[in-house]
């Protein structure tokens, strides 16, 4: 378990983006790309390698594994077999680490095919740390854990998003990889203000930061990750960033990909509201 | 008894196949020094619609130039399956490009663009080009390749008759048809291999497909992001296969065919030459030899 109190120190990445094949070409021609992420469902752990992530990896860009599919929000124990392909998907990136969400996606064998949110409980901090553990038992690497957008909260909860958050990191020993899209759609959704839970969390614990566009919808935010990153979201990058920049910030864009100028102007603006230099 | 022709059956039929295969085994090494290129021809410099002539040929070529277009939102259907244009012709297009749209604003159908004469003559230079750089068979060596079409057919008119003199003869010629069917498969495999791409083009196009391989179907790569230049390339090198992931109702509306790059999506070294390879394959007749022992006489 790592140390709580001195969480490790990496290198500034500065802006990245999410590899996806499908604009796996424009991620390639970025020139002063240094950090990008992958679905880790998606790499095979021992075959070959797509070519694009290969020459990323070539070019010393740093690839990390993302996982969507190991449910450590659920009840029952973590899939021995999923941990196993995320961990040997790292090593097969060299990734100094990965990261994962703070969500179930199947309970009772049953597969949800959605990220679903906690009940803020100290029985889903103790379910949660106990999956994390057991994937961090077969990690070499820090696992970033990333707290999910909920268009609905459960009833009787006992904890504010933040101590929920921070209990689980400081229970774990795990990082954070802080969606500041999720923070702005739940804030906006639930009326209260972003900087609050920016001002509660423990920032210096902050892996690197997921920004995704989204789009109103019948009075609600989503978090689409298929719209461009409105501007609220990215002055809440700047408020991030001046209180603690984190060591990499990079956009997440899942799907309605737009031509290569809209995507880099949006990671022009990502540099610019958080001060590091353009990779475009 | 008397043999048909005065040769006997296992004698003639070991012949028969002897000269199937040495016309395959000639017309491969005589088609590997025509399709050599330049040895250090490149194409990594070349357009779309270039490397699709490479890839395909001439119907490539205008799918490449269809699929750049469509991704500029120059070009769309209209009734009867007619190509119409939707928007201004963009800048930088090549002649090729200017043709096709221009043939669209007439209610052109994509089968019929290979007619139409600005088309026709837009191909024209860019094949020529090609093949002043080594990197196209011309249509003279690619005639040449084919004389042994003629080897070929003079095979098959003479099994047919020994069948007939068999049968005339009473003599089993079931395996005499079967080598004829062989000579006949060969033929016209000798006939209709098409080759547009030297060898040097082939070899140096694999490293443009690794290079480019973000455009493979496979990736369901968003053409939105990489323009009509990216869109133009996918089809290229991925055949027009690619044009329906982009825009399957386009593609679907236009009839474009599914042809795969010659080349093979997946990069295999892909047999240089198709006579050869799919002689022994093919034709029965290979194998058939060794059966002939027993005796009662099979070549006719």
């Amino acid at each position: 378990m790592a140390d709580r109190l001195s969480p490790p120190v990496f290198p500034s990445y500065g802006v990245g983006i999410g590899w996806r094949p499908e604009i796996g070409g424009f991620v390639e021609g970025l020139p002063g790309l240094r950090f990008a992420e992958v679905v880790a469902e998606s790499v095979h752990a021992h075959g070959e390698l797509p070519p694009g992530l290969q020459i990323l990896l070539d070019r010393g860009v740093t690839v990390v594994p993302h996982g969507v599919r190991l449910s450590l929000g659920g009840a029952e124990p973590v899939d021995p077999d999923r941990v196993e392909h995320f961990a040997a998907v790292a090593e097969r990136l060299h990734a100094p680490l990965v990261s994962e969400h703070i969500a179930f996606v199947r309970a009772g064998g049953v597969e949800a095919g959605h990220l679903l949110p906690l009940p803020r409980t100290r029985e889903a901090v103790d379910a949660v740390v106990a999956n994390v553990r057991r994937v961090q038992g077969s990690l070499s690497v820090p696992i970033a854990l990333e707290p999910i957008a909920a268009l609905f909260d459960w009833p009787d909860e006992e904890l504010t998003e933040a101590q929920f958050i921070s209990e689980i990191l400081e229970k774990s020993g795990a990082l954070l990889l802080l969606d500041i899209a999720n923070v702005y759609a739940n804030a906006r959704n639930r009326g209260t203000d972003p900087l609050d839970l920016l001002d509660n969390l423990p920032l210096d614990r902050v892996a690197y930061v997921h920004v995704a566009g989204g789009a109103e919808h019948q009075g609600l935010y989503h978090d689409t990750h298929t719209d461009e990153v409105p501007q609220p979201v990215l002055d809440l990058v700047t408020e991030l960033c001046n209180r603690h920049r984190p060591p990499a910030l990079m956009l997440e864009r899942d799907g309605d990909y737009p031509p290569a100028a809209t995507l880099a102007a949006e990671l022009d603006a990502i540099a610019k509201a958080s001060g590091y230099p353009a990779v475009t | 008894m008397n043999d048909t022709w005065g040769i006997s059956g296992p004698t003639f039929l070991t012949w028969f196949i002897a000269a199937g295969v040495a016309i395959a085994i000639i017309a491969a090494f005589h088609r590997r020094s025509l399709f050599r290129g330049d040895r250090g021809a490149r194409v990594d410099n070349l357009g779309p619609q270039q490397v699709a002539y490479l890839n395909g040929g001439d119907r490539l070529a205008i799918y490449a130039s269809m699929g750049g277009l469509r991704a500029a939102n120059a070009l769309g259907t209209g009734p009867g399956r007619t190509l119409v244009q939707t928007g201004p012709l963009p800048g930088g297009v090549t002649p090729l490009d200017s043709a096709i749209y221009n043939a669209a604003a007439r209610g052109v159908r994509t089968r019929d663009l290979p007619n139409d004469q600005w088309v026709a003559s837009a191909l024209e230079q860019l094949r020529d080009n090609l093949e002043r750089n080594g990197l196209a068979v011309g249509a003279g060596q690619m005639r040449e390749a084919r004389l042994w079409v003629i080897g070929g057919l003079a095979l098959v008119v003479v099994g047919i008759a020994r069948i007939l003199a068999g049968i005339d003869n009473n003599k089993p010629v079931l395996f005499m048809v079967f080598a004829t069917i062989g000579a006949f498969v060969l033929t016209l495999t000798l006939l209709r291999s098409r080759r547009y791409a030297t060898d040097s083009a082939m070899k140096s196009m694999r490293d443009l497909r690794y290079k480019h391989n973000y455009l493979a179907p496979s990736n369901s790569p968003s053409y939105a992001t990489y323009g009509a230049t990216g869109a133009a390339m996918g089809v290229a090198l991925y055949g027009g296969a690619a044009l329906y992931s982009m825009d399957p109702a386009f593609a679907a509306e236009a009839e474009v065919q599914r042809i795969a790059a010659t080349g093979g999506a997946t990069g295999s070294s892909g047999g240089s030459d198709g006579g050869s390879s799919s002689s022994c394959s093919s034709s029965s007749s290979c194998g058939g030899g060794s059966s002939c022992g027993g005796g009662g006489g099979c070549g006719g």
